[in-house]
């Protein structure tokens, strides 16, 4: 198909940018450079690509920004000439349809009719009279549909029944919904954020942490973690990872979900995933001083647990559930000078310890895991954009390959002395289809024209 | 239980097997009575592929796990071959050209043998892990695997197409018998607009799940990459075919780059490159 654009300046970058050529090549660069990414291990550190693919490979990798392909900048302009030439294609092609949809069907005349790729025609040395005329007219939009008429149409009267003009739209929709899927992508870039969380049961948080920067980001609300749970098949294998989270707001709870996999929580356009999770240990301890106060503590990794009266704290360096058949931590101690040392604690066995000069007994009373679960967290307001483009895609799609532009013409008047009866057609797609409706007409015609029985 | 859906597989690999042989003596030895034979055969193992695939959904529930079969490579392949066969007998159907049949069942019986005879794939109903829990799964698996079985019947006419056009001087043998050129050429061209649509559509189901599950429509995951390289091929095989004119040779020679890059999105992934999508290779 060859697109003229007498209105546009036919200049060298513009015919460039314009070409079908460019559409091509840019597809079949970007299939050949997209395999570089799935090959190359992404998003690791240089010294990973410094140690796997020596130093040769790995000034390439990092001139070229092979570590993170589709970010690189080379890629991102091979996206944007692909944008480009998209926008500058539906420029060009924008005249030559308009045209197409102006055209008027009805302007032609016989003889363009009898060339026509799909034709019929019938003559009759009687003039046609009225009852009959009519039943050709009626045979003819019975199977056309809609038409419209035009008399003095080379000395007889024209019938076209169109169908599916504005087909020639779909090619727009269909190129379009790629960049409104760019831009949905844009809106999401930079307007959301991706982040994550660690969030221990029973804790509550009001900022998450940006996955590509590190940096707090605040919610504008809290989330609690209030329980986490895994389930397991008989054989072993995950079954369900379950968090359960309340939304607070200034200490009120106002939403509450329990999210697993595949369903997730969205408030406020931030949604929450169940991503990861995490055990640590956690042991309840009995302490007690040479006064005999006693106090019950949980210690927990990553974490001091104080004993505000004697100024001490603990934490938990590491914990065996299976010492000998019992419960088994280490735990570490310290006091306000910074003097720490660390034990070893069996359950059901009272130990004594010396910190600061003093004395104290501590025995092991329970030990259990206890969960973190990971959560990702996402604002993306341009995902809807991203859907709309999809469902224009499909759309524009199915226009392109099968929605047909069908003219059916019917022309009725006298050539050359004689009463003249011509059926034609043409279409752009499905010609099967019009064949049928060409044949199903031309039965009905020769019955009425008294031929062909 | 000799009447489960394991039995009835590894029955319908033979029959498949039977049918591709069925459709190759067609073909070779010009016995059109063998044609509607191989047709019968297939049509029955279709019949009871279908009926294994609804057992095995049966037994799933049974287990205690009800999900689809369509949540590792066994089932996948299982699948590939059945659409692959449906999507060829709808195109015999319609138009009546036994001989593709040799270029396509094929498919489906190296599909099921492979599901069947390789020691390294699991043939137990395994329970879905977490990731694999949404109602996405089905309308993921069944769009994608349509496009895939479009593009590996379009595969099949393009190897068709190559030995009809190379061998064009030839009006009786084995060539003779193969449909016309220009026919074949219009065969591969709407196939491929079929499978586009579902690859499509395929990609967009994906996208759609990975919002819900990763929190992303996008990652770059191979599996994702790989996806789009193919809808790259396809596209590049539209326009060039639409804009530029190219049909015949190019278009057969796209056809079959197109099935490399979609057997490489179904196995290559998998199997060389580590993802997201990895559970398909167990």
């Amino acid at each position: 198909m060859k697109i003229l654009s007498s209105t546009y300046q036919d200049t060298s970058i513009w015919r460039f940018f314009s070409s079908v050529r460019l559409a091509v090549f840019l597809l079949i660069t970007l299939a050949i450079t997209s395999i570089i990414g799935t090959v190359i291990p992404q998003g690791e550190t240089l010294q990973f690509y410094l140690e796997t693919f020596g130093p040769n490979f790995f000034r390439i990798i990092k001139a070229l920004h092979l570590y993170d392909t589709y970010h690189s900048w080379w890629y991102l302009t091979l996206l944007g000439l692909f944008s480009i030439n998209l926008i500058i294609c539906t420029l060009r092609r924008l005249p030559f349809t308009l045209k197409l949809c102006r055209r008027d069907s009805l302007s032609l005349d016989s003889e363009r009719l009898l060339k026509m790729p799909f034709k019929k025609d019938w003559e009759t040395k009687k003039e046609l009279d009225n009852d009959s005329t009519q039943s050709i007219i009626s045979a003819f939009k019975k199977v056309g549909g809609k038409s419209r008429e035009r008399d003095g149409v080379d000395g007889g009267r024209l019938f076209l029944a169109e169908r599916g003009k504005w087909s020639y739209w779909g090619v727009y929709a269909l190129h379009g919904s790629i960049l409104i899927i760019f831009i949905g992508a844009l809106v999401g870039l930079f307007l959301g954020f991706k982040g994550s969380v660690m969030l221990p049961e029973g804790e509550t948080i009001d900022y998450i942490v940006n996955r590509q920067t590190g940096k707090r980001i605040s919610l504008g609300f809290s989330v609690r973690c209030n329980r986490f749970n895994i389930a397991f098949y008989d054989n072993g294998a995950p079954k369900e990872y379950r968090s359960d989270l309340t939304v607070l707001n200034d200490d009120k709870e106002v939403f509450h979900k329990s999210i697993v996999v595949n369903d997730p929580m969205k408030y406020k356009g931030i949604t929450f995933y169940q991503a990861s999770y995490r055990a640590i240990p956690e042991v309840t301890v009995q302490v007690s001083n040479s006064d005999n106060m006693q106090r019950s503590l949980t210690i927990s990794a990553f974490q001091k647990t104080i004993w505000p009266e004697e100024q001490l704290s603990f934490s938990l360096i590491q914990y065996q559930p299976n010492v000998h058949g019992r419960p088994a931590a280490q735990i570490w101690i310290a006091d306000n000078e910074g003097r720490a040392g660390n034990f070893w604690l069996l359950e059901g066995r009272e130990r004594e310890f010396k910190q600061s000069g003093n004395l104290y007994k501590m025995s092991l009373s329970t030990a259990k895991q206890r969960y973190l679960t990971g959560l990702q967290v996402k604002k993306d307001p341009g995902v809807w954009i991203v859907w709309l483009g999809c469902t224009v895609l499909i759309a524009g799609f199915s226009v392109v390959f099968w929605v047909p532009h069908r003219r059916l013409w019917l022309w009725i008047g006298r050539r050359k002395g004689r009463t003249y009866v011509i059926l034609s057609g043409q279409t752009n797609k499905n010609k099967l289809q019009l064949e049928k409706d060409i044949k199903k007409i031309e039965e009905a015609l020769n019955s009425n024209l008294g031929v062909g029985q | 239980m000799t009447f489960s859906s394991s039995y009835l597989f590894g029955l319908t690999t033979f029959i498949y097997m039977g049918a591709a042989a069925l459709y190759l003596i067609r073909w070779i030895f010009r016995v059109r009575k063998v044609g509607l034979l191989a047709t019968f055969v297939t049509i029955s193992g279709l019949v009871i592929q279908t009926v294994a695939i609804g057992l095995r959904w049966i037994e799933s529930y049974q287990l205690g796990y009800g999900h689809a079969p369509l949540s590792n490579l066994y089932e996948s392949l299982v699948f590939f071959s059945w659409i692959t066969v449906l999507v060829y007998l709808i195109i015999e159907w319609q138009t009546r050209q036994r001989v593709i049949g040799a270029f396509t069942t094929p498919f489906a019986s190296l599909s099921m043998a492979y599901a069947s005879f390789s020691p390294n794939i699991e043939d137990k109903i395994q329970p879905l892990i977490p990731a694999l829990k949404s109602n996405w799964l089905i309308a993921h698996v069944v769009t994608c695997f349509l496009g895939y079985a479009s593009f590996a019947v379009a595969c099949g006419l393009g190897i068709m197409y190559l030995f009809k056009n190379r061998y064009s001087g030839a009006s009786g043998g084995l060539i003779g018998v193969m449909p016309d050129c220009k026919i074949l050429d219009e065969l591969i061209h709407q196939t491929i607009i079929f499978g586009f649509l579902w690859l499509s559509l395929g990609i967009i189901t994906g996208a759609i799940w990975a919002n819900d599950a990763w929190g992303t429509y996008w990652s770059w995951d191979p599996k994702e990459t790989w996806s789009l390289i193919t809808w790259f091929v396809y596209a590049t095989a539209l326009h060039a075919r639409f804009v530029r004119g190219w049909t015949g040779r190019r278009i057969a020679y796209l056809s079959i780059i197109g099935f490399v890059s979609v057997l490489f999105t179904y196995f290559g992934v998998n199997f060389l490159l580590s993802g997201l999508h990895s559970y398909g290779s167990q």
